[in-house]
């Protein structure tokens, strides 16, 4: 097992240095905290997670949940990392302090997340759910449902959960069938069910908050006839008792990875006894799921990450261990000597820097949407609706690139380990296993790729992407203040020249009506926005380690790994632009099906 | 009311790749995180407990140390220390430390005094003795276990070779203490957030001669180049082995 999944110092770089987090604190509305109680509880969470997460990890995965007699077990850690997670304040940590949160800054929750979910994926889902569901009530839920169960799930000791797929509703949430029948109480009978349900059902915690998304008798067909329920497992009785609320485990899904967390099928209302509580207006449900799903959509991309980080560091200690072959000295080999640690060979510091390249630069991706959440958060009405736009942007990016590329990230790391890496011995399988369901997670990488050609890049005739590229000028301009940067901001500028070509090319097809022709390459122009706008990232980093280094503060060789790692991006990863707008500008389109004949056969 | 002083030493993380400066003068401290001594957040912790066990307890951190020892005070307060105090003086030299320790609370009825069993930079081992006998207290090293007796006394556990001592001890008492005694504790949020309101006092060194003047600091000498054998070569090996002395 390697002996450390995060780089603490990467993590304190990007929060201070790069994103700037004390922007974020002068802010009146995070005014409890201060850097130091910052830094403070960045060690808080890095002990937790060796405590309570790390050591359970490769565990986790071999004793998967298991459904006897109705009932779903899951792994002896799970509920003392809950405790501790409750009484360490994480669960609520974002929310309101009047609502018994601890209000911090979202870059302190990405980074707290960020080391937990490197720690052990498999478990953070439990948290990671709870905080997703507070959230919503939060949001829309009524002053007593805040009372009822906020405090409960803060403590950790009941679980939240999303209830949003059906067997017939997937991606396609206009079709969902649930039903929620209106009752003289002023609460509704829910009949249905819900499937891919994490964490759905277990016996280690008090009670389940079921989030779930259904239909009012009679509302629309379509989006708008949706509505937002609490339903309970166990409800409040007459004399304020907890009662079995008829929701019921019917299967429990066999996964590939992140097997810690249960993936279950429910069933609402079997004996139609099943009480949902409103959230909100009637039929506004999926726009407050949105809200959220915006949220859990750079969580996503953040877990990710985090898992490409563990796997990068586990590979790295690897590649510093393994002795294997000789380099070469004047063109020979001296296989009298003693064989050199394989990160001594080209290819094996290639597959590294590739991984360091994409963690390194993915998190920064997602620190900056988070630092976009806090000053919208905190600022006036222009400002919030200024980097609403920007994170609106953004979004879907930060989703997808950490969980395309980390998957091939991953992919190289158990490449480092050879054989090695294929078994058991050691975690590389299990990571490459783990990440495996992040382009499916909250919209598939082709749903977020049509969210951002169909709707993010166009929204407000382009004033999202005029906005970033605003952002990325900002970068630009220090960066051109050194020359050895400057080459690297003069590519940047090209790329950014590229994408106006290749939208300038496209947008026509939607002006004119032809949304299949616009959308049909939208994943292929995902990608390489996503190449675009993680070199912007790696430039930022690029400038700060700069400063640091001309200045002559800090650790040296960290920083000059910095500018190495943003160099190996700029000559590696960003020429890949090439063939992906050469594509992008083709006019042979051979994807969409046709009336008259299928060619796929 | 047990007023009780949690000794604290600043020290390099336990993972920290330690080193000096150029001329060996000093710790190199670029780039190093610094900890509460784990020895002395067993202390910590077991203070601590003693509040959760329904003590009435007063608890208070103190460091010597410059301002650069403040973020891991504040740790100690994030823990649950009540107020902390920071002797502004390098801790260079134990018998300095132990002095400034026992200048601070001499006076202040201090029921127990916490430390740790060493510090993990230089492992003196030597403090917490002293202070004993400055401050004429009673003296419990290598503690693993502690259990309050009535209201001013306890019963201390300490590992002895190939066995344990079980000791009665009368209040005050100086406690090093080590694993066994307590866990340690992870600050949550709420502890954080009040520990930037906790009273922090930077207080001024006693007049204390330092006796030692630390000259340099030495990395212990290399190992010895490794030797490759090939697998059918076992004689050449054992020949080495042989011309060395081994066998």
């Amino acid at each position: 097992m390697a002996r450390e999944y995060v780089n603490m110092k990467n993590l304190r770089f990007l929060l201070h240095d790069v994103h700037q987090i004390k922007e974020v604190l002068a802010q009146p509305y995070y005014a409890e905290h201060d850097l130091e109680s910052i830094d403070m509880m960045l060690d808080a969470v890095k002990q937790l997670s060796d405590t309570y997460l790390f050591p359970h990890y490769e565990d986790m995965d071999r004793n998967e949940p298991q459904l006897e007699g109705g009932e779903i077990k899951v792994h002896h850690s799970v509920r003392p990392y809950l405790d501790a997670m409750g009484e360490g304040g994480w669960i609520g940590a974002v929310a309101p302090m009047d609502l018994g949160g601890m209000q911090i800054p979202e870059m302190l929750g990405v980074s707290a997340a960020f080391v937990m979910a490197a720690a052990n994926n498999g478990a953070t889902g439990f948290n990671g759910l709870t905080t997703g569901a507070a959230n919503l009530i939060v949001s829309f839920g009524s002053a007593e449902q805040k009372e009822k169960y906020l405090p409960k799930m803060f403590e950790g000791s009941w679980q939240g959960t999303m209830a949003l797929t059906e067997p017939q509703a997937g991606s396609s949430l206009s079709d969902i069938q649930t039903t929620a029948t209106p009752m003289p109480d002023g609460s509704y009978r829910i009949r249905g069910q819900k499937i891919y349900i994490s964490a759905g059902d277990y016996t280690e915690t008090e009670n389940v908050v079921h989030m779930l998304l259904a239909r009012i008798d009679g509302a629309p067909l379509g989006t708008k006839g949706i509505s937002l329920f609490i339903v309970p497992k166990y409800r409040e009785g007459e004399h304020g008792e907890l009662v079995f609320n008829d929701v019921t485990p019917a299967g429990l899904y066999h996964k590939l990875g992140q097997k810690g967390t249960p993936a279950t099928h429910l069933m609402y209302g079997e004996k139609d006894d099943c009480h949902g509580y409103l959230v909100g207006e009637p039929h506004r449900g999926l726009s407050y799921m949105f809200q959220m799903m915006n949220e859990a959509r750079l969580l996503v991309g953040l877990g990710a990450v985090s898992i490409a980080s563990a796997a990068y560091h586990a590979s790295l200690q690897y590649a510093k261990e393994r002795p294997q072959g000789r380099r070469y000295e004047d063109g020979k080999r001296d296989l009298t000597g003693p064989q050199t640690p394989i990160i001594n060979h080209p290819d094996v510091r290639r597959m590294l820097l590739l991984q360091k390249a994409i963690v390194e630069g993915g998190l920064s991706l997602v620190m900056e949407c988070a630092r976009y959440a806090d000053l919208a958060k905190a600022g006036d009405e222009e400002t919030r609706a200024h980097y609403e736009l920007l994170l609106d942007l953004l979004t879907p990016v930060a989703k997808t690139y950490p969980s395309e590329m980390g998957i091939v990230s991953i992919s190289q790391g158990l490449q480092v380990l050879g054989g090695g890496g294929f078994c058991k011995d050691f975690p590389l399988e299990n990571y490459y296993r783990d990440i495996r369901i992040y382009p499916i997670y909250e919209g598939t990488t082709g749903i977020q790729s049509q969210d951002l050609l169909g709707r993010k890049v166009v929204i407000k005739n382009g004033k999202a992407v005029k906005l970033l590229m605003a952002e990325i000028q900002k970068t630009l301009e220090a960066a051109e203040a050194y020359e050895d940067l400057r080459p690297y901001a003069e590519k940047l500028r090209a790329k950014l020249e590229t994408v106006q070509q290749i939208l300038m090319h496209l947008v026509p097809f939607a002006m004119q009506g032809k949304i299949e022709r616009y959308l049909s390459d939208a994943t292929l122009f995902m990608e390489l926005f996503g190449l675009v706008v993680v070199a912007w990232q790696w430039l930022k980093q690029g400038v700060v380690a700069k400063q640091h280094l001309v200045s002559g503060k800090d650790d040296p060789d960290f920083m000059e790994s910095k500018l190495h790692t943003m160099k190996f991006f700029y000559h590696y990863e960003l020429p890949k632009t090439l063939g992906l707008a050469e594509r992008l500008l083709d006019d042979t389109v051979l994807t969409i099906a046709e009336d008259t004949r299928e060619l796929v056969n | 009311m047990l007023k009780i002083l949690v000794c604290i030493s600043h020290v390099p993380d336990t993972t920290t790749k330690i080193k000096f400066e150029a001329d060996g003068s000093a710790l190199d401290r670029t780039g190093v995180t610094f900890v509460i001594n784990p020895y002395c957040e067993y202390g910590l912790s077991r203070a601590i407990g003693l509040r959760e066990e329904g003590k009435q307890v007063s608890i208070t951190a103190l460091c010597v140390g410059g301002p650069e020892v403040e973020p891991t005070l504040r740790k100690a307060l994030a823990i649950g220390a009540d107020d902390a105090v920071r002797i502004d003086a390098p801790a260079n030299d134990s018998a300095f430390v132990a002095r400034q320790i026992a200048a601070y609370a001499k006076g202040k009825e201090f029921d127990l005094i916490f430390t740790g069993k060493e510090s993990i930079d230089f492992n003196g081992s030597i403090v917490p003795g002293m202070v004993a006998e400055l401050m004429d207290f009673a003296f419990i090293s290598f503690a693993t276990h502690m259990e309050m007796k009535g209201d001013n006394s306890a019963t201390f556990h300490r590992e002895i070779d190939g066995g344990m001592e079980v000791l009665d001890a009368t209040f005050p008492v100086v406690v090093s203490c080590q694993k066994g005694i307590s866990e340690w504790r992870i600050p949550n949020m709420r502890g954080i957030m009040a520990a930037r309101k906790k009273p922090l006092a930077k207080v001024s060194p006693a007049e204390v001669r330092e006796y030692v003047d630390p000259v340099k600091l030495t990395y212990p000498p290399a190992r010895g180049n490794t030797q490759y054998f090939e697998p059918e070569d076992a004689q050449g090996l054992v020949g080495t082995l042989i011309d060395k002395g081994l066998i």
